[in-house]
């Protein structure tokens, strides 16, 4: 507001000069100090108070351009000192780690750690399956341990809502390409509580329900059997793999599975729900991952093949050996190379709720539900 | 900035709760100080293992050999010591059916002694779901091996069909509360076990639509009086039956959408608080109907069980979030939290533990032992009615005082003990003082 004053007097001050005609040492003393004033000024004052557009367009392009001034000067000290340290071999300064939501995310006390005091680490686990198994008691005798124990093969079935078209269909098509051992039923008009009856007694492992809405399935429900809990996950971004550039197609052999980020309790038992549909033991000859990765709890589910190429290296290293190497006209150096191709549909998952016990809409108890009220904070994260 | 919100908390009074876990582990929660104690898990009793998972338990706090029964899955009950968590009595059922079928839903640990002959006795009650209702009266012994369960147990069915999901006993320990799935609530008489009341269905809504039986949690109103029963059913209602009036509820409402699956008592007989399968904890007052507020906490799992402090304005909550929440009744704030890792059954305080504090207090105040008789008066007054009689005794020191100013001219003896005397209260005074 002060600035806008002294403006308003400076303007009159003008007008008074240039009606007059007299005074000009003065008026230009004047003006000289209020522009210096205004220079110091200017940087406190935002831009966004300034009410006379051209005038505040102009401040903060200004603004604007000192500050990618300043930017290109810091990131090219930045570069120098590097240069400078690794001339003189010495160690360069270290990396500054940007900050994200995720690493400046909420303390949670319930993200598990390996020092768990719960379980006492004193067998060292060999695989990273056994570790996770040791990691807490409490996963030693849940819903899954005996799927993931390998006491049971894992067997699913697929089904959907009761209405289901054009997306819903090919979707599902896609999803029994990637999930070994399931099978799809048609909803037809049954209750979904007589469905899970009917899966336990075919001594299925779990059920997957995909809901479509508006011809696009929007909501995926993973139900544990025989009274595993049930996840409810919101589906969204879905890609169909014709809609993929350059897709591949997958084979029919086990896939390995990736699940990364599932660090709370919450999240570990999400992710040995979703470890429960797969097979433990995977065909690595298939060379095909599914992947299901939790990004500030959103759950991305890729599918991919990948194959180690063996590329032969350029001709001039070939070359070094050679004057190396006495017998090295052959040998040629192989370089390995992993490429990627993904198949199969691509899809987002977010979790909305955990219930205890098999699907019951009336009568279940949630082991976790999303409230309206978690969401204050941008930086808290459940899985 | 990164805003983080962390718990604020006030801080609890002392308290000392113990914990029942889906593992069978039983957890030591304590919280030391007189303003703002963090609790704090404690000890830790049994190893994690899923078949001794607890289904029920209930404390006995007496002030010589305290107990505490543990209903295990596997068809155990055990009894605790609550102090170390020594094992005393193990009870395991010789039924010919499997424990894992017909678990154990209700238990019950007498207080009183139902058999007076021997001192170290105890009467303890259980309900399966299948409606096996058994009391047992046994021997404590020191060592496990020695106590033996007395012949005296009384076996009853207490419903034909249906299956047993809620089961409490009174305040005066005379009356058993039972209801469940299919199973209308009933009220027994423990001594002769016969059925005394039955609920029944409320009738059918404007729809024409009937809502089948299945309470899934009660409790009696007030401790004195066993008329008066709130059930909670799996049809996010409430209700409030009183025997002696009639048998349909005298009051009921809805309480969101998810089942109730905890209800308690408050000791001022008249507010109850409600938990449900989502997670939502509020306090009615049931003359009324009325809610008085809801506790918010983002608490995210079903509420298993709710449990009222016996002389602080403190609630614990507990469930499938795994959190052990602590909860002013007044403010309905959320106090503390404690993360204790598994799928939280049953809490109950331990009311032995506040004894401690007090009884330091006056030990620590005075050196003089007629002074500390007269704070302990001093204390005694405050507690009664704090400021009128305060007025009273100064108004009567300023009476003493003029009435005394004029003999003190004439008999110099009487004046010096009148002088001691005002000493004297002075000092008590002083006393009172400190006391505040």
């Amino acid at each position: 507001m002060g600035w806008k004053r002294k403006n308003d007097d400076v303007d009159g001050e003008d007008g008074f000069g240039g009606g007059g005609g007299g005074d000009k040492e003065k008026a230009a003393a004047a003006a000289a100090s209020s522009a210096s004033a205004e220079t110091k000024e200017k940087r406190e004052i935002l831009p966004s108070t300034i009410k006379n557009k051209e005038r505040r367009s102009a401040v903060h392009a200004k603004l604007k351009q000192q500050k990618t001034l300043e930017k290109r000067k810091k990131l090219k000290a930045r570069d120098a000192a590097e240069k400078r340290a690794l001339e003189l071999g010495e160690e360069p300064p270290p990396k500054s780690i940007p900050r994200t939501i995720e690493n400046t995310r909420e303390f949670d006390e319930t993200v598990c750690r390996p020092d768990d005091e719960e379980v006492p680490l004193s067998t060292f686990a060999t695989s990273a399956d056994d570790y996770l198994r040791d990691l807490f008691a409490g996963n030693d005798c849940d819903e899954f341990s005996s799927v993931l124990k390998r006491e049971h093969t894992p067997k699913i079935l697929i089904t959907t809502c009761r209405f289901n078209s054009t997306r819903g269909p090919a979707f599902i098509s896609e999803l029994l390409e990637v999930i070994p051992n399931s099978q799809y039923y048609k909803r037809g008009t049954y209750d979904l509580k007589k469905i899970v009856e009917y899966a336990n007694h075919k001594e299925f492992t779990s059920v997957v329900v995909v809901h479509t809405n508006r011809r696009e399935p929007d909501a995926l429900l993973i139900i544990g059997l025989p009274d595993g809990p049930t996840a409810h996950f919101k589906l969204s971004k879905l890609v169909l793999r014709k809609d993929i550039k350059n897709h591949g197609n997958p084979t029919g052999h086990e896939p390995e599975l990736v699940l990364t980020n599932f660090t709370t309790r919450l999240g570990h038992r999400i992710g040995r729900l979703i470890q429960s549909l797969f097979p433990q033991e995977p065909n690595f000859r298939g060379r095909r991952v599914v992947t299901f990765h939790n990004q500030r709890d959103f759950i991305f589910f890729r599918h991919h093949r990948y194959i180690f190429d063996s590329k032969e290296s350029k001709h001039t290293d070939s070359k070094d050996k050679k004057t190396k190497n006495d017998k090295g006209e052959k040998v040629t150096q192989e370089k390995v190379i992993a490429r990627l191709q993904e198949c199969g549909p691509r899809f987002t998952l977010k979790l909305v709720s955990l219930q205890h016990g098999t699907f019951d809409t009336k009568g279940g108890e949630y082991e976790w539900v999303h409230k309206p009220e978690m969401d204050t904070s941008r930086r808290r994260f459940f899985l | 900035m990164p805003r983080t919100t962390t718990v604020e908390s006030p801080g609890c009074p002392p308290f000392r709760a113990l914990t029942f876990d889906v593992l069978g582990l039983v957890k030591v929660v304590e919280a030391r100080g007189k303003q703002g104690g963090v609790p704090k898990v404690v000890e830790r009793w049994g190893e994690p293992e899923s078949r001794n998972c607890v289904l029920a338990a209930c404390i006995d706090d007496r002030k010589r050999d305290p107990m505490l029964a543990v209903a295990r899955k596997c068809g155990k009950i055990e009894l605790l010591n609550p102090l170390n968590g020594d094992t005393r009595v193990v009870i395991s059922d010789a039924s010919d059916t499997k424990p894992e079928d017909d678990p154990v839903i209700g238990l019950h640990l007498f207080r009183r002694e139902r058999t007076e002959e021997r001192s170290r006795s105890c009467t303890l009650l259980s309900c399966t779901t299948k409606g096996n209702a058994v009391m047992r009266s046994f021997e404590v012994m020191d060592s496990p091996e020695d106590s033996v369960s007395n012949s005296t147990t009384n076996k009853w069915n207490v419903c034909a069909a249906g299956s047993v999901l809620c089961c409490k006993v009174d305040g005066s320990e005379n009356y058993a509360m039972v209801g469940g799935k299919g199973v209308e609530l009933n009220i027994w008489d423990l001594d002769k076990c016969s059925k005394m009341w039955t609920a029944k269905s409320p009738l059918k809504n404007n729809l024409g639509i009937f809502t089948p039986t299945w309470f899934t949690s009660a409790t009696f109103l007030c401790k004195e009086d066993h008329r008066k029963v709130v059930a909670g059913t799996n049809s996010h209602q409430v209700r409030l039956y009183d025997i002696s009036a009639q048998r349909r509820p005298v009051l009921s409402f809805d309480f969101r959408e998810t089942p109730i699956k905890a209800v308690t008592e408050d000791i001022d007989g008249y507010t109850v608080y409600v938990g449900n399968g989502s997670g939502d904890l509020a306090s009615f007052d049931m003359r009324t109907g009325k809610l008085l507020g809801c506790f918010l906490g983002k608490c995210s799992g079903s509420i298993r069980y709710i449990s009222r402090h016996p002389d602080f304005p403190v609630i614990a909550s507990c469930g499938l979030d795994s959190y052990l929440r602590l909860w002013d009744v007044k403010s309905r704030q959320l106090l503390s939290a404690v993360f204790l890792k598994q799928h939280l059954n049953s809490v109950l305080f331990d009311p032995g533990f506040a004894d401690e504090e007090p009884v330091q207090h006056t030990r620590d105040m005075p050196e003089n032992e007629a002074q500390r008789q007269r704070v302990d008066e001093a204390q005694f007054v405050d507690e009664e009615g704090t400021l009128p009689v305060k007025r009273k005794k100064k108004k009567k020191t300023h009476k003493e005082g003029r009435d005394h100013k004029t003999p003190a001219k004439e008999n110099n003896g009487i004046d010096k003990l009148n002088r001691k005397k005002k000493i004297k209260k002075a000092k008590t005074l002083a006393g009172n003082d400190n006391a505040l």
